[in-house]
């Protein structure tokens, strides 16, 4: 388990590390908290030529949750370590679901070394960051040595660790929408055989209700039941007006997992994903309500 | 020399001096500190470091094996194939009469399994070896598989090793007792099939090995992370070198063990290349490298049992096929399905017994002596089967127990099989364990879950942990084998500033020998054991030992270092006695100082004592040595006994015993399973050092909670390894062990010296029963049962889904 060969380069800045993108393209990979690379690498399932270290990128760590010209977006820096958002009070009561997620990502040690940037870059469909990122509808900041750009994540996330991020850009930064519904609640959950294992389903809820009680906006989505982590939308619109009763519930759930498209593994089958999928949808969908309704 | 074993201390139990009592253990702030020296950690200047080449196939002809572009890489010393190293080294010793089943370290002509070494690359590095590893081209033919052990038993199976004719290695129908008779009697019979699954003991440290050729001296050193009886003398003669041109170095700490530290095909192919290089060569496996090809799988078991009972519970015979697929070598681990005679009706009266077991090969990974030896998945396949009975009759499962456990005073109880077990008092470790747990409020509990529309379950199970590492099944495996020798020895040396040092023979994995032996030299000296020096003796300076398996350290090497430090005494008191002009038995020994009795103030003193036995024989009896060590060699109580021709023998001296509590619910909707509540009722007689056990024991719940719920060494049906990495072989975390709370008994062994029993196996040899039995509970108000481990979440969906009695 010793990783093949490798050049390694320290980038000091942003601008360096997407100067040395630019250059070395294709052959180069960026680490971070390198909890997803370094053991693919030690298994040489991964052979960089470069590997191009950010973790002293002092640019690339922050949680900006003031209002400075985003307004209802949480903005963290793309290295910066888990654990850190995870213990940022201010942003836990604007992305509820962010730290709910982040409690299913693997374990305190693993989340001192993660970091936002790197799980979403990673785009493991059984992940629960870039979950998190679909049912809130997270940009991406993708920065290359000549342009900045920002993509959404529904089209960020393109396949199992595939993203949209092209060879000479560096993910800079996640932007996580904030709703401003006073009655919002949130919700997320997973079945994995021992904690901090990479779900066999993983699933979150964010919803807000009117003073009537009514939903007025939803979204859910489903990890490991697809080639990326999957949103509904049209399904989520469906439960806006009512007043979330069993029957809207459990519809949305049973559609959402017909939805899926779920692979068999040596610890979960196609069905029995599925089966998942919709007990967990109708259950986050429930407690996000139940969390919503709290807020009187 | 070996002594009878009535001079026992156990009239002493009343008051102990360090026996038994709370003390931290000696190896602690090594460990602690990072402090401890692994094999890792030994470093020798110029040192090479050897990669693998795996076999990707189950099963192939090797056709060519090309090396130059390996030899080519700057970095790299010698690429090492099979054509060589089978020609200049022996076969591995077989533990069962399977001549043509030879085993090396490296593959010849053939593979048999996903992962085997078909070649060994010696370089400057590990990554350089690594790197040479993938430039070796190995052309294959693939050849016939077979993965599944009953499709290895049918006829026409492809042959893992075709010279030896079939893939049984071992197979004997033993019958005990009146067992046509007891099933043609009984009011009612049941039959079920209990599956264990593939899983092992997963040490974090891998096993590693080192060794380095002194051609001047003629002497081969090796460091290795082992806990194996018969290393040096395995690893010489497979080297054709005599025994004492070998030399393990056994003060090298183990990083874990539990039985499977038995490097020795490593060891041979790493001595061969230290030998042919002439340079320090060392081979620390890798994870991927250690569970695909290191060897160290665990049994891996299916049980057709058949059980004969009356209405009133009382269990007459039982009958169990036992099927063990050991993979594609046979090594030690045919064996592993032996021991379990020792102790074959668990802790119950059932005097018939027939036992047919049937070792199978397969195109896996070979199998290792797994913690218990075996005995784990026979007691879980013997609690469900009480489990079942309970269930059949309509019966408590606690009553049933009672009914058919051996009480008190029925011990020394023969078994049916011919062991005798020492002692115990099984139903009162049982109701500590129900008291301790509040079994009536778990009923409650359980009753509450049930009907708020959960499924929970209560787990029992009442087990047995043969101990004292009297290896009888070798005999009874193996009509060529006489072994009968199990001794195990100390040298207990006092220096001439009177301080004492212990001298054991063999590594310690992590069981604690340095405080044990301490403690116990101590406790007879009456000497503070934090004063006393404990080493690892080299196999050149070692006393014989059979090294720290079937739970026999406390037993045999607590027996041997308690014997020397007697003899030590008993040279104090015949030095005083003869300097008082004075008979020894007038004489008092307290503290190390001996005095005459009613006169304390006739007193030499331990300084004095030991003065005079370095440096005055004038003041010496006269036929005593002068110095002060003696040395003990002890052999295994009730040891020593060939079987007779229908396979009764005395197998274990010792039986602890062990009553596992355990609550769990079960997400009906997932299927996701919670250990909720566990307690642990544990007899291994006298506890020497409490810490020791009780951390023995927490261990072994954790793994046997790990081979109920979550680990296997899994396969496709292409036979590759499916659980090659800790992604997918899954050990409980601390987040899926629950407290657990050991509650001690101590009825002590008549056999020992101070009354102690093994405990080495404590906890696993209970856990994974209690637990399948705890889950069964669960499952069967809707109708449902489990009976393969491990018991994964997705089974468990299915049986829920599939169960008549589901409630949606």
């Amino acid at each position: 388990m010793k990783s093949a060969t490798f050049e390694y380069i320290r980038a000091g800045s942003t601008a360096e590390a997407c100067e040395a993108l630019k250059q070395e393209g294709d052959s180069i990979k960026l680490i971070a908290g390198g909890q997803s690379l370094i053991p693919m690498m030690a298994m040489r399932l991964v052979r960089p030529a470069w590997l191009l270290d950010i973790n002293e990128v002092s640019a690339l760590k922050f949680i900006t949750t003031s209002d400075d010209g985003h307004r209802n977006a949480v903005r963290i820096g793309a290295c910066t370590r888990q654990s850190v958002v995870e213990r940022d009070k201010a942003l836990a009561e604007r992305v509820p679901l962010l730290r709910q997620a982040l409690g299913y990502v693997g374990h305190v040690q693993t989340r001192n070394r993660g970091t936002i940037g790197g799980s979403i870059a990673h785009a493991d469909p059984c992940a629960e960051l870039p979950l998190a990122a679909q049912i809130l509808g997270a940009s991406m900041i993708l920065r290359s040595s000549s342009a900045t750009r920002t993509v959404p994540a529904e089209t960020f996330f393109a396949g199992p660790m595939t993203t949209a991020t092209g060879a000479d850009e560096c993910l800079e930064e996640v932007r996580w929408p904030v709703w401003d519904e006073r009655r919002t609640g949130s919700a997320f959950t997973e079945i994995s055989t021992r904690h901090g294992d990479f779900a066999m389903v993983s699933a979150g809820a964010q919803i807000a209700l009117g003073d009537d009680g009514r939903c007025v906006r939803a979204s859910f989505g489903l990890g490991g039941v697809g080639q990326t982590p999957l949103a509904f939308p049209r399904l989520a619109q469906r439960l806006v007006g009512t007043q979330l009763e069993d029957e809207a519930v459990r519809s949305a759930a049973e559609d959402a997992a017909a939805e899926s498209d779920p692979g068999s593994d040596l610890f979960a089958t196609a069905a029995y994903r599925r089966h998942l999928a919709r007990v967990l949808t109708a259950r986050v969908i429930r407690a996000a309500c139940e969390q919503a309704r709290s807020k009187a | 020399m070996i002594r009878p074993v009535s001079d026992r201390e156990t009239d002493k139990t009343s008051g102990f001096r360090y026996i038994g009592k709370k003390r931290r253990t000696k190896e602690d702030p090594r460990f602690v500190a990072g402090r401890g020296r692994f094999v890792a950690d030994v470093v020798l200047p110029g040192t090479k470091h050897v990669a693998l080449v795996a076999s990707p196939h189950a099963s192939a002809r090797i056709l060519s094996i090309n090396t130059d572009a390996a030899l080519a890489l700057p970095g790299v010393r010698y690429v090492l194939t099979g054509e060589e190293f089978c020609s200049q080294t022996d076969s591995l010793h077989i533990g069962v009469d399977a001549p043509k089943v030879t085993r090396y370290a490296l593959a010849k002509d053939v593979v048999r399994y996903a992962g085997e070494w078909v070649a060994a690359v010696v370089a400057d590095t590990r990554a350089i070896a690594e790197d040479a590893a993938e430039l070796v081209e190995v052309e294959y033919e693939t050849l016939a598989h077979v993965i599944d052990p009953e499709a290895s038993l049918a006829s026409g199976a492809h042959l893992v090793h075709s010279g030896h004719g079939t893939n049984v290695l071992f197979q004997r129908k033993f019958v005990w007792g009146p067992v046509d008779e007891a099933f043609a009697k009984a009011d009612q019979r049941l039959a079920f099939r209990a599956t264990w699954g593939r899983s092992s003991t997963v040490p974090i440290e891998t096993f590693g090995v080192m060794a380095k050729w002194d051609s001047a001296a003629g002497l081969l050193d090796i460091w290795a992370s082992i806990q194996m009886p018969k290393y040096p003398d395995q690893a010489a003669r497979a080297l054709r070198l005599p025994g004492n041109a070998v030399r393990v170095h056994f003060d090298v700490d183990v990083g874990g063990s539990y039985g499977l530290k038995r490097g020795i095909k490593h060891t041979v192919l790493v001595g061969y290349l230290a030998l042919k290089l002439g340079v320090p060569v060392r081979l620390i496996e890798d994870r991927l490298e250690n569970m695909r090809g290191g060897d160290m799988h665990g049994p891996d078991r299916f049980f057709d049992m058949q059980l004969a009972f009356d209405r009133d519970g009382t269990i007459r015979g039982m009958k169990i096929r036992a099927v063990d697929d050991v993979g594609a070598y046979a090594g030690r681990s045919p064996l592993q399905l032996g021991k379990p005679v020792g102790a074959i009706c668990g802790p119950y009266q059932i005097a018939a017994i027939e036992y047919e077991p049937i070792s199978v090969m397969t195109n896996k990974t070979p199998q290792e002596a797994v913690r218990g030896f075996g005995q784990s998945p026979t007691n879980f396949a013997i609690e469900r089967a009480i489990d079942r009975i309970a269930r059949h009759l309509g019966m408590d499962r606690i009553e049933l127990r009672r009914k058919n456990l051996i009480r008190k005073d029925q011990f020394p109880y023969l078994i049916p099989s011919g062991s005798s077990y020492d002692s115990g008092d099984y139903h009162a470790v049982l109701d500590k364990a129900l008291k301790a747990g509040d079994y009536s409020a778990l009923v409650r509990a359980r009753d509450q879950a049930r009907s708020a529309g959960r499924l929970a379950g209560i787990g029992l199970s009442t087990c047995l942990e043969p101990s004292g590492g009297n290896a009888a099944f070798e005999l009874l495996f193996n009509p060529k084998n006489e072994t009968t020798t199990w001794m195990d020895s100390c040298l207990v040396r006092v220096d001439l500033s009177g301080s004492v040092t212990g001298v054991m023979g063999t590594s310690s994995s992590g069981q604690g020998h340095e405080t044990l032996i301490s403690t116990v030299i101590g406790e007879v000296l009456e000497r503070d054991p934090e004063t006393i020096r404990v080493v690892h003796a080299d196999s050149l300076n070692a006393l014989p030992s059979n090294s720290p398996v079937g739970s026999r350290m406390a037993i045999m090497l607590g027996g041997a270092a308690a014997g020397a430090a007697r003899t030590i005494r008993n040279t104090l008191l015949a030095i005083a006695a003869h300097n008082f002009e004075c008979s020894p038995e007038d004489l008092e020994y307290r503290d190390g100082n001996v005095s005459i009795e009613g006169a304390p103030s006739k007193m030499l003193t331990w300084d004095q004592l030991v003065e005079i036995a370095h440096r005055k024989i004038h003041k010496m009896p006269p036929g005593l040595e002068p110095g002060l060590q003696s040395q003990f060699v002890w052999g295994v109580p009730t040891g020593g006994g060939l079987p007779t021709a229908d396979g009764r023998v005395q197998m274990y001296p010792c039986y602890a015993f062990e009553a596992h509590l355990v609550y769990v619910e079960i997400d009906p909707e997932t299927g996701k399973p919670m250990v909720k509540k566990y307690v642990c009722g544990h007899d291994c007689g006298v506890m020497i050092t409490p810490d020791i056990v009780h951390g023995m024991t927490y261990g072994g719940i954790a793994h046997g909670i790990g081979a109920a719920l979550y680990e296997k060494f899994a396969y496709t049906e292409g036979g590759q390894l499916a659980s090659g990495t800790f992604m997918d072989y899954l050990i409980p975390s601390a987040m899926e062990v629950p407290d657990i709370r050991i509650v001690d008994h101590c009825t002590p062994s008549p056999l020992t010296t101070f009354g102690q029993k093994g405990s080495g196996e404590a906890g696993y040899l209970g856990a994974p029963a209690a637990v399948a039995n705890a889950i069964n509970d669960a499952l069967d108000p809707i109708g449902a049962s489990i009976d393969t481990l491990p018991i994964s979440h997705l089974a468990l969906w299915e049986a829920i889904a599939a169960a008549p009695n589901r409630q949606d």
